[in-house]
């Protein structure tokens, strides 16, 4: 069985990537799994300089999803590239590296640091993230500035340029295609959905940030769907991400038309969770007697639509 | 190094009120776990409620290969963990976490509690007689059965008691006999304590008035235990730290210097106060 899976020139083993923010710089997994048995990792997000983060507290957890307003607290890019990557990169898997910034410039210097030191497979552009006042959605839901902060990462390294969308927009699509003229190889759909949650007794939200991103299994038809809709768009690969805990749900992202896909929140629940989802896709793939996980991709047949099988080349 | 792995539950009590003990099988836990330490467990394998829950170990049994938690069912994750019946499993990750630091020879462990924070406290106190130190508890809560599980310290070490409303020991708060036991003193203490905020941050004041050195175990909401969604950080500052800075209570704590936690009655003056020197 054929498990690996190509996006422009990043090659991944199997589908199955982490998350960022989900999967701490990946190093914090160790002695728990194999981190060889992941397609990919996807570090937290890192700015320039190190940052503390949103206030306490940071996390709640609501119905089948977690609220989480973190605020992108990290490392900094240097101590990453100096202490970390060396250390993760050992293993056979796919390191990719959000990135954030407060400018354009920002990004494009984050980018710089880790396309001079070896290790990282791809570039993930946090265009995205709900939690912070500067950059992350404020860029990403404006698609003058996606294509200024893709561009500038573009222009800044060799390594495949993944930005990762906000479902925080009218039209994922307009995004989508915004980010594969400026330059993108391929995309991460979607970050965390806009939430808040209300303490009724002292009539403040749960969250000192206020607001959160909404994560976890509440979210994933609307991340499928919405993965489905850009990938509908853009001739660039996309990578499915929102609420996948096993194999049938990330097998609703490849049938979407995903050629891989991230998981997030699982990751706290069940840290092991990666060889028992590659077994239950091992285990869908011989139940319908298929040779290679890509024979899935995009093959959604939808109401109104042309079967993907009959308009193939 | 903590596991990851199906626990089976293999013996489950049902104490007072919504109190249980389980008892689960996992031997890395039993082997290796010590007092202050936690583990992530979550019932069966459904997706609701999603999140794993933080539980002090209570005690561990290497011959049986067993550990035991003090559960309170008091939301859907606890309701669900003391709903399983002997023979089901749980996923479960541990042990996690910082543990208590033993006190030296000679210095007395003086162990506070509030309500179901007296959970690490069994094991410390079979720890102090494992390694001959000399212990002793203060327990306190709202009423008589809030003070579970204190006839189990019967032969370890002795134990105070405090309610609130007075069906049990001294009536009030337990810093009264804990401030009575220490003016009394004269050889050397520690305090370790576990419980409710607002009482940690009582024994952090006792220990700073009287310049004893004192370690809390606390509880923030926790999403994966081992550091990596930053969602229970704690905001601390040690005495040779410029600023102060968050640290996760799972990877860094549970166990905290009470020393180096600024408490949240203390994040909201000095924000107050940094307000007031920008203005």
């Amino acid at each position: 069985l054929k498990l690996g899976v190509e996006l422009g020139a990043l090659r991944l083993k199997n589908p199955l990537v982490a998350a960022s923010g989900t999967f701490g710089y990946g190093v914090e997994y160790e002695g728990l799994l194999d981190l060889s048995l992941l397609g990919g990792l996807v570090s937290k997000g890192l700015y320039l300089e190190p940052r503390d983060g949103a206030p306490i507290p940071r996390i709640v957890e609501t119905p089948s999803g977690l609220l989480n307003a973190i605020g992108l607290q990290g490392v900094g890019a240097r101590a990453f590239v100096k202490d970390v990557l060396p250390r993760v990169a050992r293993y056979d898997t796919a390191v990719l590296v959000n990135v954030c910034g407060d400018t354009v410039e920002e990004y494009a210097e984050v980018t710089r640091i880790v396309d001079g030191a070896p290790g990282a497979a791809g570039i993930e552009v946090n265009i995205s993230c709900p939690n912070v006042k500067k950059g992350g959605m404020a860029f990403g839901g404006d698609p003058r500035m996606t294509a200024e902060v893709v561009s500038a990462v573009r222009k800044a390294t060799r390594l495949p340029v993944i930005p990762k969308l906000s479902p925080n927009v009218a039209d994922i699509t307009l995004f989508a295609r915004v980010c594969e003229e400026s330059g993108a190889d391929a995309l991460s759909c979607i970050n965390t959905l806009l939430g808040l949650v209300i303490d009724v007794e002292t009539r403040k939200p749960r969250l000192a940030f206020g607001t959160g991103g909404l994560s976890g299994p509440a979210i994933r038809p609307i991340a499928v769907r919405m993965a489905w809709q850009a990938a509908q768009a853009v001739k660039i690969p996309v990578m499915g991400i929102g609420g996948i805990t096993c194999a049938q749900d990330a097998l609703e992202f490849l049938i979407a038309g995903c050629r891989a896909v991230q998981i997030g929140t699982s990751n706290f629940v069940d840290p092991g969770l990666y060889e028992r989802v590659l077994a239950e896709l091992r285990a869908y793939l011989e139940r319908h007697h298929l040779q290679d996980v890509n024979e899935v991709v995009g093959t959604l047949e939808f109401p109104g639509q042309p079967s993907r099988k009959e308009v193939a080349p | 190094m903590p596991a990851n792995r199906h626990a089976t539950l293999v013996a489950r009590e049902p104490l007072d009120e919504a109190y249980f003990l389980l008892t689960f099988r996992h031997p890395e836990i039993a082997h290796s776990a010590r007092a202050g330490q936690f583990v992530m467990i979550k019932a069966g394998v459904s997706v609701e409620p999603p999140l794993r829950r933080p539980f002090s170990i209570l005690s561990v049994d290497p011959g049986e290969e067993t550990f035991s938690l003090f559960v309170k069912a008091i939301g859907e994750g606890t309701r669900a963990l003391t709903r399983l019946a002997e023979g089901e499993v749980a996923q479960c990750l541990g042990p996690l976490g910082r543990p208590f630091t033993r006190p030296e020879a000679g210095t007395e462990a003086v162990m506070v509690a509030g309500g179901y924070g007296i959970a690490p406290f069994f094991l410390f106190a079979r720890e102090l007689r494992a390694a001959n130190r000399s212990g002793r508890v203060f327990y306190g809560g709202r009423g008589e059965r809030d003070l579970q599980l204190r006839e189990r310290f019967t032969g370890l070490v002795p134990l105070v008691t405090a309610t609130e409303d007075g069906s049990l020991g001294a009536r009030g708060r337990v810093t009264a006999p804990l401030e009575a036991f220490l003016d009394d003193q004269a050889g050397a203490v520690r305090l370790y304590a576990c419980g409710p905020d607002a009482m940690l941050h009582a024994v952090a004041r006792v220990a700073e008035r009287r310049g004893i050195e004192a370690e809390a175990s606390l509880d923030p909401w926790m999403g994966c235990g081992i550091g990596t969604c930053l969602g229970c950080v704690v905001f601390t500052q040690s005495r040779d730290e410029a600023r102060a800075k968050y640290r996760c209570a799972c990877t860094e704590g549970p166990v905290f210097d009470t020393s180096l936690v600024v408490w949240p009655e203390e994040t909201e003056s000095r924000a107050r106060r940094r307000a007031k020197v920008e203005a």
